[in-house]
């Protein structure tokens, strides 16, 4: 009931959208960031093998860092900025994209390679016309992944040092003994995990599956 | 006129560290509108000798001369048609034909009218819509050949192209496939470890060695066409081969349990 009743109120005094509203833009943006950064990244790795004998045993180290441990050194370098929250989804998203993309690459049947420059693919025209599809199954899953880390990233960045964001209102709620607040916000994180999960990659993922035949 | 020219090709490949020699110099010439057929134990390198040509792998000496000229690197003059699983996924039957017209740059409405063409000549017009997933295997290989013709090459490779087919429809295709043969007046190189596919296609048969493969003799046949399967008075072209192939088989027995 209480719950209920402070969504309500927040809602009305526009501080729960104001705050959902912060928290996706930093997760857009981060994420889009993270997309771009690990498909150029993971493409190189795959193209490169010296690439990825010297850099892919890191990326998969860094990987390892839970989204919440880039907040000091987000701190450090950004302040309590936007940029800092952004510094941290990106290093939350990155490097899952990056592995991802890689392995997916990898996983092309070399037919397939063979056939698009045989057809006169190459350089840009083949990255763009048969690698980034024919990864693409790969490559949702570590959007997929990377969406999930983004996520985790600008919830705990906003709860230690934001003064907005869904993140920022959990705080708030712990600091004035809110419970009801802070129920409440974890309901809106987690109901927007939900829509993200089941609208975006539930529809991409199914579309890629039936196109290939697989569903 | 001579179009392609195969001078002396020698390929090693890498075996577990090991360098194999896998040609031994191979040298052919092929005409305008001919019909080749390579025919040899598997294994024996003639996919490779055909990659070769396609300009996907470098020979380590020899060249490739297509109308007198040395080639380089890979490209749409020598259109390649896989064994199996070449056709693209993420497109449609028509987006796999246009393809390569559309790496050429050639513009939508031709490359449309282009690729529709093929695929009526391949009796897929009611197919051009679908993914690939929803094709048999021979509907599959159909698009592939649609694919490899709408680039209008100057010759047409194929890598066992039937080789994953049911018998049926492997007949009904190598009828179809010498018809358009004489339709588009296309060179093809067709490469098969299958003795009875080659002596229905081909003009000219000819036998690789087992490795190190040299082309060990060349069959004319010299039939009217269309040929069928059923065709007895292909039987002796078949043995013909079928003796060559033997001892081949045996030595490449032999030597694998060594």
């Amino acid at each position: 009931m209480q719950v209920g009743q402070t969504l309500v109120n927040e809602t009305a005094n526009g501080s729960l959208l104001f705050g959902i509203a912060t928290s996706m833009w930093r997760l857009v943006l981060g994420l889009a960031v993270a997309i771009v950064g690990g498909l150029v990244l993971g493409i190189f790795m795959a193209k490169i093998e010296t690439a990825n004998q010297t850099i892919g045993s890191l990326i998969l180290g860094l990987q390892s860092i839970p989204s919440v441990a880039w907040v000091p050194l987000a701190l450090l370098w950004f302040g309590p900025t936007d940029a800092g929250v952004i510094f941290v989804t990106v290093a939350g998203a990155l490097f899952a994209v990056t592995i991802n993309t890689h392995s997916g690459i990898k996983n092309i049947p070399p037919t397939y390679i063979a056939a698009g420059r045989n057809m006169g693919a190459s350089g840009m025209k083949l990255v763009t016309n048969i690698i980034i599809p024919a990864a693409f199954p790969y490559l949702i899953s570590g959007f997929k992944q990377g969406w999930a880390y983004a996520w985790r990233g600008v919830i705990a960045a906003e709860i230690i040092f934001s003064i907005a964001g869904l993140g920022f209102l959990l705080n708030l709620g712990k600091h004035d003994n809110n419970i009801a607040q802070v129920t409440g916000i974890l309901i809106v994180i987690m109901m927007i995990g939900i829509l993200v999960d089941g609208f975006v990659f539930k529809k991409i993922e199914k579309k890629v599956m039936s196109r290939w035949g697989l569903a | 006129m001579t179009k392609l020219q195969a001078k002396n090709i020698v390929k090693h490949y890498d075996h577990n560290g090991n360098s194999v020699l896998a040609l031994d110099g191979i040298t052919m010439n092929v005409e305008e509108g001919d019909f080749v057929c390579i025919v040899g134990p598997s294994g024996c390198g003639k996919s490779t000798f055909l990659n070769i040509v396609a300009g996907l792998e470098k020979p380590d000496s020899g060249e490739i001369l297509l109308n007198g000229k040395p080639i380089s690197a890979t490209g749409p003059d020598r259109t390649m048609v896989f064994q199996e699983g070449a056709l693209f996924p993420w497109l449609k039957v028509i987006d796999n034909v246009e393809f390569g017209l559309k790496m050429a740059g050639i513009p939508k409405e031709e490359r449309r009218e282009i690729s529709q063409r093929y695929l009526d000549m391949m009796q897929l017009t009611k197919f051009t819509d679908s993914y690939t997933y929803q094709l048999s295997t021979g509907m599959k290989q159909r698009v592939a050949i649609a694919r490899a013709l709408a680039m209008d090459p100057e010759i047409l490779l194929m890598d066992e192209p039937f080789a994953a087919l049911d018998s049926q429809t492997r007949d009904l295709l190598l009828v179809e496939l010498q018809l358009i043969w004489e339709r588009t007046k296309k060179t093809i190189i067709f490469v098969t470890h299958n003795i009875s596919e080659s002596v229905i296609l081909g003009n000219r048969v000819m036998i690789f060695k087992n490795r190190p493969s040299k082309i060990k003799k060349e069959v004319i046949i010299d039939y009217k066409r269309p040929r069928l399967a059923e065709d007895t008075n292909l039987q002796k072209y078949y043995h013909e081969i079928l003796e060559e192939l033997k001892s081949e088989v045996m030595t490449g027995i032999r030597g694998e349990s060594k």
